[in-house]
């Protein structure tokens, strides 16, 4: 239990009492995924990135400046406003880690840039990043919910929404481009960042839905009202942020019902039923099917794949030399 | 089960659908099927160059450059007219969307700005064919039935350039020795770029190379050691690639026991520093019996300068056993050398494997002990399945040769083990892949590399590989890793090595003449043939038996009288076999990769050029899935059973993958490797792991995601 009373002892985390398992299988899981950008050859994609039309590649400058901001804000914001609500100590250290992840993410990025693009070229884009209004105003929606005094439980909402949800926007055109062989080891990159994503949101509406569990009807039902209500604020600019990017190469009916498909993912991770209908949500098979990150089966000359992980050390024994 | 299929999808779209369960259950395999004809139908077919006849064709492809005249001008114009017209007869077609996708996009011959094709599948099946008989008609047609029935496949780089103008080597692979010497490492980076331009993968042993901190003309703690070698290496390999057609792409071997071992596998870390960060080039390992003797004490494994084992004995480190001499050496003063702990050190090994997939392993002793040509093995290659000998070169200060070793180069083709098993006649397949292999090597001449030019001219050496195995058992409902299964490999695979031997030796009497070496080989001396001539290798199981129904299978008494024949007239090749992975060309063969299990039901293929792909396994359907248990299900022991029967009949190696799920421990990998050992594997390629989506977070309907 965390309780920061003023002369109480403080106290060291024991992992070996746990209140709740999953705070340990998800640490695990975190742990074993950890990575930096730098295990990726980014620039093999150099000679695939020049193929790409001048627009096109301003597109996905800015589809990634966008991506930064929200891990940004996740990073230096969400997570930490999100430990101070843990209810065990280990819930906090899983949110530290998902805090550090969330600083590597933004990172990634900028390596992205710095292999592919020109200094003047993401110069541009940051600063159209600040400008777009539909940007700001999904980043504000969520950052008021993050504000000081807020609900610990709608914190979670916001939180989840932004993980499950508005990342999702972003996340779809280096899948697009990697289904036509484009930007191949960008996109194993970002299959790493939605690797981590998918776990954080369902833990965070995991946690969610436990809260959920000790409150009465009533509350229950104001918190499903106000998720509800933040997600159509949310879809309504997420839908017009998608129409803006993703207009002028003809996606925009393709990224929403990407967006209706996700949108169903976060609420099911807050435990709420879906709010799209399935027919809505048809993602192109080769979208849906480029989100798995298990068993791909890559060339090694050429990239580095996505499921490498840090394997769990055990020495062996006697019996194991056993000739 | 396609009226669901929303018609406006594209080729890319109905592929994925592969990954995607229907609302009963069911994998789409129509789906993919939908999605190859598609694919002619809104792209290949209308960017495809039409010619009115087969004349008007082949002229203006000779006339712009496109296709080498001297191929064509071989062979008189009606012999063309035939050939082309049997091959067109046969009917192919891609049975799956990567297959025609994999060869539309990396193999066919393109207009010069890659935007319409110039060739259909049948075209470049008869160029290759032309090329390899090299004005032999009879030759020509045979290759031609053999290729376009999938019998058999010519790896990438012969399938891909034969016939063309501007191409790259026919020849898959190269092996370069490194010396302690900044001549020898400057030679070597060159070749390394050369060989890269030219469309090889390139080896390169540093076992010999000083370690960091060794003494440069006596003066201590000069040398830098392997590392930064290493760096120059994987820069010259990420600028030089074949005019853009493959990515260049090498690999390092060190022996375990170089003191260097530990920062070598520390390049491949998640958190290492980028000064040493080792991200495109493959790393191996070559590792003696007696390192795991040590671990199986439990007692320190002492690592020695390499520089010092030259003083003392003369010949580089890579000359000496280092099971044999390994006390010797300990008690040798002379010998600088630091100590580790063995166990540590496999443990290492294996948490470097789980970071990165790397480094391969070579079983040294294992692979000289079954090496039937003198001399010693040391490194192996980019896909651990080359295994042989080679010299080291001695320069002079201008680079040019003091004294020309001999490196090493192996032109692969695999059989898809399916279709030879259906095949009109098993011994004439394997012995048309042999002549063919065989062909590549004769028409090779790398010039830029002179040892390797040596190397080829004296050896001729190829490696006839496998792929399909799983396809095939699958097809025949036997169980990969059953006991029927593995004793059906042991047969193919003996009967296999008596037609490449009995084709070797036709070849040597045909041109009177044999490998450098064969007078000092274990053929010459028969000893080769003392399991195969005092045991039979036939079957034994009644579901193995039926297997080989309908093929004629080499009895004690053939053994004899092929032990007498090739002891009276030698071997042309001094190498036959390779088992590689296969990649690229078991899609376009509708085959399983190599001998390997299927590492999905649908395998999410995933490469540079293509993209990420669905490709469903050969034969399978929703009947029979039960056959085809994937490799992360069948575990790495069972593999190991499968390999270990092939490989007793396998000159050079075979690239070994092993497979966990990213639960199991490094223990794991380190008892898999031990299995390895003790069951006579020669080497082990990558480590690949499968990481299972946490409950609640997984794609939902997907085929390759497993729970």
């Amino acid at each position: 239990m965390k309780d920061h009373v003023m002369g109480a002892p403080a106290r060291a985390i024991n992992w070996n009492r746990l209140q709740d398992e999953k705070d340990l299988e998800v640490w695990n899981r975190l742990t074993v995924n950890f990575w930096l950008p730098e295990k990726v050859p980014l620039s093999n994609d150099v000679q695939s990135w020049a193929t790409l039309r001048p627009e096109e590649r301003e597109l996905t400058i800015r589809v990634f400046t966008g991506l930064t901001l929200l891990d940004t804000i996740q990073n230096t914001v969400g997570a930490p406003v999100l430990m101070k609500d843990a209810v065990t100590p280990h819930e906090e250290a899983v949110l530290s880690n998902i805090a550090f992840m969330e600083a590597v993410h933004a990172r990634s990025y900028s390596s992205i840039f710095s292999t592919l693009c020109s200094t003047r070229e993401v110069d541009e884009a940051f600063r159209w990043s600040e400008e777009n209004q539909h940007l700001q105003q999904k980043a504000r929606l969520i950052l008021d919910e993050y504000e000081v005094g807020s609900d610990p439980l709608k914190r979670k909402i916001a939180s989840v929404f932004l993980e499950s949800f508005l990342f999702y926007s972003g996340f779809y055109l280096p899948m697009h481009w990697s289904s036509r062989a484009k930007l191949t080891n960008t996109a194993d990159l970002i299959r790493l960042i939605i690797r981590d994503e998918a776990v954080h949101g369902y833990y965070i509406g995991y946690k969610f839905q436990r809260a959920m569990e000790k409150l009465d009807e009533a509350k229950r039902n104001e918190m499903k009202d106000f998720a509800f209500a933040l997600m159509f604020d949310l879809y309504e600019i997420e839908a017009h942020y998608a129409e803006e990017l993703y207009d002028g190469i003809g996606l925009t009916e393709e990224v929403k019902a990407f967006l209706h498909y996700n949108a169903n993912k976060a609420l099911q991770n807050l435990g709420f039923e879906a709010l799209f209908p399935p027919a809505a949500c048809e993602v192109n098979p080769a979208i849906l099917s480029a989100l798995s990150t298990d068993s791909e089966n890559h060339d090694f000359f050429s990239g580095s794949g996505s499921s490498y992980v840090i394997g769990k050390a055990v020495a062996t024994e006697d019996e194991d030399w056993d000739f | 089960m396609l009226d669901a299929v929303r018609p406006d999808l594209d080729y890319h779209a109905l592929n994925a659908m592969l990954n995607l369960y229907d609302d009963q259950g069911k994998i789409r395999f129509d789906a993919d099927r939908m999605a190859a004809r598609q694919y002619f139908l809104q792209h290949v077919n209308q960017n495809t160059v039409f010619f009115h006849s087969l004349d008007e064709k082949l002229d203006y492809l000779v006339d712009e450059g496109y296709y080498e005249k001297q191929v064509l001008d071989a062979y008189p114009r009606e012999f063309l007219h035939e050939i082309w017209g049997a091959a067109y007869k046969a009917k192919f077609r891609f049975p799956t969307f990567l297959g025609a996708f994999k060869y539309y996009t990396s193999y066919t011959l393109k207009t010069r700005d890659g935007k319409r094709y110039l060739e259909r599948y049948e075209d470049r099946v008869v160029m290759v064919a032309l090329t390899l008989a090299r004005g032999d008609q009879t030759q020509a047609m045979h290759f031609m039935h053999e290729i376009l029935s999938g019998r058999f496949q010519p790896a990438t780089p012969t399938f891909l350039n034969a016939g063309k103008q501007s191409r790259g080597e026919l020849i898959s692979c190269f092996l370069l020795r490194v010396e302690d010497n900044m001549e020898s490492i400057g030679r070597a980076i060159n070749s390394s770029l050369q060989l890269s331009k030219r469309g090889g993968g390139v080896a390169l042993m540093l076992t010999n190379i000083r370690e960091s901190g060794a003494p440069i003309k006596g003066i201590e703690n000069q040398s830098s050691g392997v590392i930064p070698i290493m760096k120059l290496l994987e820069d010259s390999f990420s600028y030089a690639n074949q005019l853009g057609a493959r990515q260049g792409a090498g690999a390092v071997y060190l022996n375990a026991h170089h003191p260097d071992i530990l920062r070598f596998l520390d390049t491949k870390r998640e958190n290492a520093d980028e000064k040493i960060r080792i991200k495109t080039l493959s790393l191996g390992v070559v590792i003696p019996d007696v390192t795991f003797e040590l671990a199986k004490r439990n007692e320190d494994m002492y690592l020695f300068s390499p520089h010092d084992v030259e003083k003392v004995y003369g010949k580089a480190f890579s000359e000496i056993s280092v099971t044999e001499k390994y006390a010797e050496m300990v008690a040798d003063k002379r010998i600088r050398k630091k100590k580790i702990n063995a166990r540590a050190f496999f443990q290492t090994l294996a948490e470097i494997q789980f970071e990165s997939g790397y480094p391969y392993i070579m079983f040294e002793d294992t692979v000289n002990r079954a090496n039937p040509i003198a001399g010693r093995i040391a490194m192996s290659n980019l896909c651990s399945e080359i295994l042989q000998v080679n010299q080291a070169s001695e320069f002079d200060e201008d680079l040019g040769y003091k004294q020309m070793g001999t490196d090493i180069s192996c032109n692969l083709g695999s059989l898809n083990i399916a279709k030879t098993m259906d095949g009109p006649d098993f011994g004439a397949t394997v012995e048309t892949a042999i002549r063919a292999l065989t062909a590549v090597s004769e028409m090779s001449s790398i010039n830029s590399v002179p040892s390797i030019r040596k190397g080829n001219d004296e050896a001729h050496a190829v490696g006839l590989g496998q792929m399909n195995l799983h396809g095939y058992l699958a097809r025949e409902h036997i169980h990969y890793g059953s006991p029927e299964g593995i004793e059906f490999t042991s047969v193919y695979f003996a009967a296999v090595a008596f037609h490449a031997i009995r084709a070797s030796n036709l070849l040597a009497r045909e041109k009177g003449t044999t490998f450098k070496d064969f007078d000092t080989s274990d053929y010459a001396n028969g000893s080769f043939f003392d399991r195969y001539v005092t045991k039979d290798w036939l079957p034994t199981l009644p579901e193995v038996e039926r297997l080989f129904a309908d093929v004629t299978l080499p009895t004690r008494a053939d053994w004899e009288q092929l032990k007498a024949d090739v002891m009276a007239h030698g071997l042309y090749n001094r190498n036959l076999q390779a088992v590689p992975p296969t990649g690229s060309i078991s899609y376009i063969n509708n085959s399983t990769s190599s001998i390997h299990p299927i590492v999905s039901k649908i395998e999410i293929r995933k490469e540079g050029k293509i993209g990420r792909v669905y490709y469903p396994a050969p034969f399978m359907s929703n009947e029979n899935l039960e056959y085809y248990r994937d490799a992360y299900e069948i575990g790495p022991d069972a593999i190991i059973d499968t390999y270990a029967a092939a490989t007793e009949h396998v000159d050079q190696g075979l690239s070994l993958t092993l497979f966990f799920p990213a639960e199991a421990t490094t223990r794991d990998i380190n008892r898999a490797q031990i299995h390895a050992w003790k069951k006579g594997i020669k080497t082990i390629y990558y480590v690949r792991l499968r990481q299972t989506a946490l409950e609640g977070t997984e794609v939902q309907g997907c085929v390759s995601c497993t729970l």
